[in-house]
C-alpha cells in the first residue's frame, strides 16, 4: 500500500506545528491499517504462526508433553526419521497414494463435469447428487466402503464372482488396501472436482466453439484445442489443492484401516498421528510434520513452475 | 474426527494436530511449572470441573448423581464437561500444558503409566487407604491398572471383560452342544470349524485385525490361558516367546488360516453387526456388545481354556479412572471427596443397573438381587459379572507399553493374514520388544 507516502488533505492541514502528538498518529494511514488488521493478524499469529513455530521447537526436543522435561536433542528426531523404516514405507505410501488420487480425481471430475455440461432434463439434480459426495461426512463414506470392499459380504467381490473373477481381500491385504482407500477418496473428493471444472466449463465462450466447428474442427478435436487449454487454470488449481489435501491423507485412514494392515496404509500423517497420540512421541512427530511441510511446499512449487507453462489465462 | 467434509477438510485435520501439538507447547511456555496453582479456571472455589465422556443413558444416570451429590453436599458444586473419551487424554495434556486442567477426568486404564508422569495428577495412595474408601471391596484388576509403580493415580470409573458371546441358534443348527464352563480351546477351535459354512458365507468366529490395542489384548487373554506371560517381572524383557506364546498364536492361525473359520475385521467395525446378523458362531467380546445383539438369541460363557496348564479360564480386564489434577489443595479436597462418594456402593450400583455397566465393586455385585436385576434388563451380563473373578492379572503398567502394544499388533495380524508363521513371529516381536524396553 501507498500508506507511507499518500498524504491525506487533512494530514497536510495539521501541519507540522501540532501534528506531533498522538492525534498525529491516530490520524496516520498506518495506524488505520495497522488497526483494521491486528484482530485478524492477532488471531493467525495465535492459531497459525505460534503453533508453527512451537512444533518446530518441539521437533528439536524429546517431549512427550506429559512430563516436564523436555531436553534439546538437536537434530536428532530428524535423523531418527532416515533409520525408521516405517517412515520410509510411510513416503512410499503417500507418494503412490498422492499418484493415483490426484489425476484420478481430476479424470473422473472432468468426465462427470463434460457429462454435466448441458441442459437436460432434471440437470440440477445430476449436478446436486455428483455434489452430494462432498456432503456427505467421511464417516459415512468410510462405512460404506468397508461394506462395499468387505472379503466376504461386500458388493465388490459379488460383482468379480459374477464376472468369474477370483474373491479379493481388499482391506484385509496388504498388497491391496491402499488401493481401496485411492477408490474411497477419488469418490469422496469428485463433487469438489465436478464443481471446480463446472464452473470453469461455463466461463468458456461459446464464440470460441463455434468458431472452432466452423473452422471444421469436430467435438474431440474442439475439446481438446479449445476447453481443455481454457481449463488449465482450474486443473492447476485442481493438481495443486487435490495435492496438498493427498500428502495430508489421514481421516479415510485412521477411519478405516488405522494403518494397517502390517502398515500397508500407513501414510505420513496417520504415522505422524501414531507417534503423537498413541506413542506419546511428540518430538518425533512434529519432525515428521515438518518434513511434510517442506515436502507440502517443495511440490507445490513444483507445480506452479511446471504448470505456468501449460496454463493459460484469458485476460 | 470431522465429521462434515469440505474442501478443507483434511487441511484442518492436520492444521488441528500440529495447532495443538503446538498449541500444546506453546501454551507451556507461558509458564506451567507453578504445581497447580495455575488453574485459570472460572470455577470459584467449591466448584470442581469433571470431564466425563458419557452419553445416552450414561450421561442421565451421571447427572442424576451428581444431582444427588450437590443435594447431600451444600455448598459443593460438581459442573461437568463432555468430552469424548477417545480424546479426553489429548484434551487434557493441552489444558494441564495451559495451567487449567479440569479438577477430574475421565482417562483410559491403557494411559495409566503415561499420565502418572504427568506432575499435576494427585497421588490418591493415602487417599485409599481410608477405612471408609475400602480399596480392596475394588476388584483387583481395577486396582492393578490404578496403581503405577506402586503409586495409585485414580479411581475405578469402569470395569469390563472379555467373555465368549455365543448364537444358540447356529450352535443348534450345527447340531453341537452350546459351551460349557469348563470348555477348552482346541473345542472352541472345533465348533469354530463346525460353525462355518463357506455358502452361506457364515463363521465360526472373529476377530479385530486393525493391529492395535483391541487386537492385542484379545490375545493376551489366550497368552495368559495358555500360562504365559507378556513381560518378564521386572518388566524389562520379553517373555511371551515361550510355548504358551506358541500356542496361543498357532490357536489363531488354526482358525484364521487352516480352517479359515475366522472372519477377520480390520477395521474394528463390522463383526458386532455380522454376529447380530446371524453370520458369526461365537465372538470373544466384552459387556458393551451385548446390546448390539438385539437380533439374535446368544449365551455368554467364560473363556476357554487350554488343557494342562495353570491358566485355567482366565480373562483380561480393560477398566478406567477417574484421574484428579491438582488445583490447589481446596479443589483437590472436593475432589477427592465427591471422587470416593462416586465410587461407594450405592452409587455404583445405581449406576450398574441404570446403564448395565457392570459393577465396580464387589460388594455391588453380591448384593441381594442385583445379578439377578441386570441379567433381566440385558440377558448374558450376568456372566460377565461373575467373570471379573477370573480377571486375575492387569497388562504390564510401563510406559512403553504403546510401543510393545504396536508391535504385538502387528506380530499377531501377520500370522492372521498368514504372512507370519507363529515361531517366526514370536521371535521377531520378541527382539522388537526387548530393544523397545531398552530404550528408554
Amino acid at each position: 500500500m501507498t500508506a507511507g507516502t499518500y498524504a491525506r488533505p487533512g494530514e497536510r492541514r495539521a501541519g507540522p506545528g501540532r501534528g506531533s502528538g498522538l492525534r498525529k498518529v491516530a490520524d496516520s494511514e498506518q495506524f488505520n491499517g495497522w488497526a483494521f488488521v491486528t484482530p485478524g493478524a492477532a488471531l493467525i499469529i495465535l492459531f497459525w504462526a505460534a503453533p508453527i513455530v512451537w512444533s518446530a521447537v518441539m521437533s528439536f526436543q524429546r517431549n512427550n508433553l506429559l512430563s516436564p522435561s523436555t531436553p534439546f536433542v538437536g537434530l536428532s528426531n530428524y535423523r531418527q526419521m532416515i533409520h525408521d523404516p516405517i517412515v520410509s514405507q510411510a513416503i512410499q505410501h503417500t507418494l503412490v497414494y498422492t499418484a493415483l488420487f490426484v489425476p484420478g480425481t481430476m479424470l473422473v471430475g472432468l468426465f462427470l463435469a463434460v457429462a454435466m455440461n448441458r441442459n437436460i432434463r432434471f440437470i440440477s439434480v445430476y449436478r446436486t447428487v455428483a455434489y452430494a459426495t462432498m456432503a456427505i461426512s467421511t464417516i459415512g463414506e468410510a462405512i460404506v466402503f468397508i461394506w462395499l470392499f468387505d472379503p466376504s459380504y461386500g458388493i465388490a467381490n459379488y460383482a468379480l464372482s459374477w464376472a468369474g473373477l477370483p474373491q479379493q481381500q481388499f482391506l484385509n491385504s496388504p498388497s491391496q488396501a491402499l488401493y481401496v482407500i485411492v477408490a474411497m477418496t477419488i469418490w469422496g473428493w469428485t463433487g469438489f472436482a465436478v464443481v471446480v471444472y463446472l464452473s470453469a466449463l461455463q466461463g468458456i465462450p461459446q464464440n470460441l466453439l463455434e468458431a472452432a466447428a466452423i473452422d471444421g474442427a469436430g467435438p474431440w478435436r474442439r475439446f481438446r484445442a479449445v476447453t481443455l487449454p481454457l481449463l488449465s487454470p482450474a486443473s492447476l488449481f485442481l493438481a495443486v489443492w487435490l495435492t496438498i489435501n493427498a500428502l495430508q491423507l489421514f481421516d479415510e485412514v485412521y477411519l478405516s484401516t488405522q494403518g494397517g494392515p502390517l502398515n500397508a496404509t500407513t501414510v505420513l500423517v496417520y504415522y505422524l498421528y501414531d507417534q503423537a497420540f498413541q506413542q506419546f512421541n511428540f518430538g518425533y512427530a512434529s519432525a515428521i510434520a515438518y518434513f511434510l511441510f517442506l515436502v507440502i511446499i517443495v511440490v507445490t512449487v513444483i507445480q506452479f513452475r511446471v504448470g505456468r507453462r501449460f496454463t493459460f489465462y484469458r485476460s | 474426527m470431522a465429521m462434515t467434509r469440505g474442501p478443507l477438510r483434511r487441511t484442518r485435520v492436520l492444521a488441528g494436530l500440529l495447532t495443538l501439538l503446538a498449541a500444546a507447547s506453546a501454551l507451556a511456555a507461558c509458564g506451567t511449572d507453578a504445581q497447580g496453582g495455575g488453574g485459570s479456571g472460572s470455577s470459584a472455589s467449591g466448584t470442581i470441573q469433571v470431564w466425563e465422556g458419557y452419553t445416552e443413558v450414561e450421561a442421565k444416570a451421571f447427572a442424576h448423581l451428581v444431582a444427588e451429590y450437590e443435594a447431600q453436599h451444600p455448598g459443593q458444586k460438581v459442573s461437568t464437561l463432555y468430552v469424548n473419551s477417545d480424546d479426553a487424554l489429548q484434551k487434557v495434556l493441552t489444558a494441564v500444558r495451559g495451567g487449567s486442567p479440569p479438577d477430574v477426568a475421565y482417562l483410559y486404564g491403557s494411559w495409566a503409566p503415561n499420565i502418572a508422569q504427568i506432575s499435576q495428577v494427585v497421588d490418591l495412595t493415602q487417599v485409599v487407604k481410608q477405612p471408609g474408601v475400602n480399596w480392596s471391596d475394588f476388584w483387583a484388576g481395577e486396582r492393578a491398572v490404578a496403581t503405577v509403580n506402586g503409586k495409585v493415580i485414580g479411581m475405578p470409573a469402569l470395569v469390563d471383560n472379555l467373555a465368549v458371546v455365543y448364537n444358540k441358534t447356529l450352535f443348534a443348527k450345527a447340531g453341537l452342544p452350546v459351551p460349557g464352563p469348563d470348555w477348552t480351546w482346541p473345542e472352541f477351535i472345533a465348533d469354530a470349524k463346525k460353525l462355518t459354512n463357506a455358502s452361506v458365507k457364515q463363521y465360526g468366529t472373529a476377530y479385530v485385525t486393525p493391529a492395535n490395542e483391541d487386537t492385542v489384548w484379545h490375545w493376551e487373554a489366550l497368552l495368559w490361558e495358555a500360562g504365559g506371560q507378556l513381560l518378564s517381572p521386572d518388566g524389562k524383557k520379553a517373555a511371551f516367546d515361550s510355548a504358551a506364546g506358541l500356542t496361543s498364536l498357532q490357536s489363531l492361525q488354526t482358525m484364521a488360516v487352516t480352517d479359515k473359520s475366522m472372519y477377520l475385521d480390520p477395521s474394528d467395525s463390522t463383526y458386532a453387526n455380522l454376529f447380530n446378523s446371524g453370520k458369526i458362531g461365537m465372538l470373544v467380546t466384552g459387556p458393551w456388545d451385548l446390546s448390539n445383539f438385539p437380533n439374535v438369541k446368544y449365551g455368554v460363557q467364560v473363556m476357554p481354556s487350554y488343557p494342562g496348564t495353570s491358566g485355567g479360564h482366565q480373562t483380561i480386564s480393560g477398566p478406567d479412572n477417574w484421574v484428579i489434577f491438582n488445583n490447589g489443595s481446596a479443589r483437590v479436597s472436593a475432589a477427592e471427596q465427591f471422587l470416593e462418594w462416586l465410587t461407594e456402593q450405592p452409587q455404583d450400583k445405581y449406576f450398574a443397573l441404570q446403564t448395565g455397566a457392570l459393577p465396580t465393586r464387589q460388594s455391588t455385585a453380591t448384593a441381594a438381587g442385583f445379578t439377578q436385576a441386570m441379567n433381566a434388563a440385558q440377558p448374558g451380563v450376568a456372566t460377565f459379572i461373575t467373570n471379573l473373578g477370573n480377571v486375575q492379572q492387569a497388562r504390564p503398567q510401563i510406559t512403553q507399553y504403546p510401543k510393545v502394544s504396536e508391535i504385538l499388533g502387528t506380530m499377531i495380524v501377520s500370522v492372521l493374514l498368514g504372512k507370519s508363521q507363529p515361531q517366526a513371529a514370536l521371535t521377531a516381536a520378541a527382539q522388537q520388544v526387548n530393544q523397545a524396553l531398552a530404550g528408554s
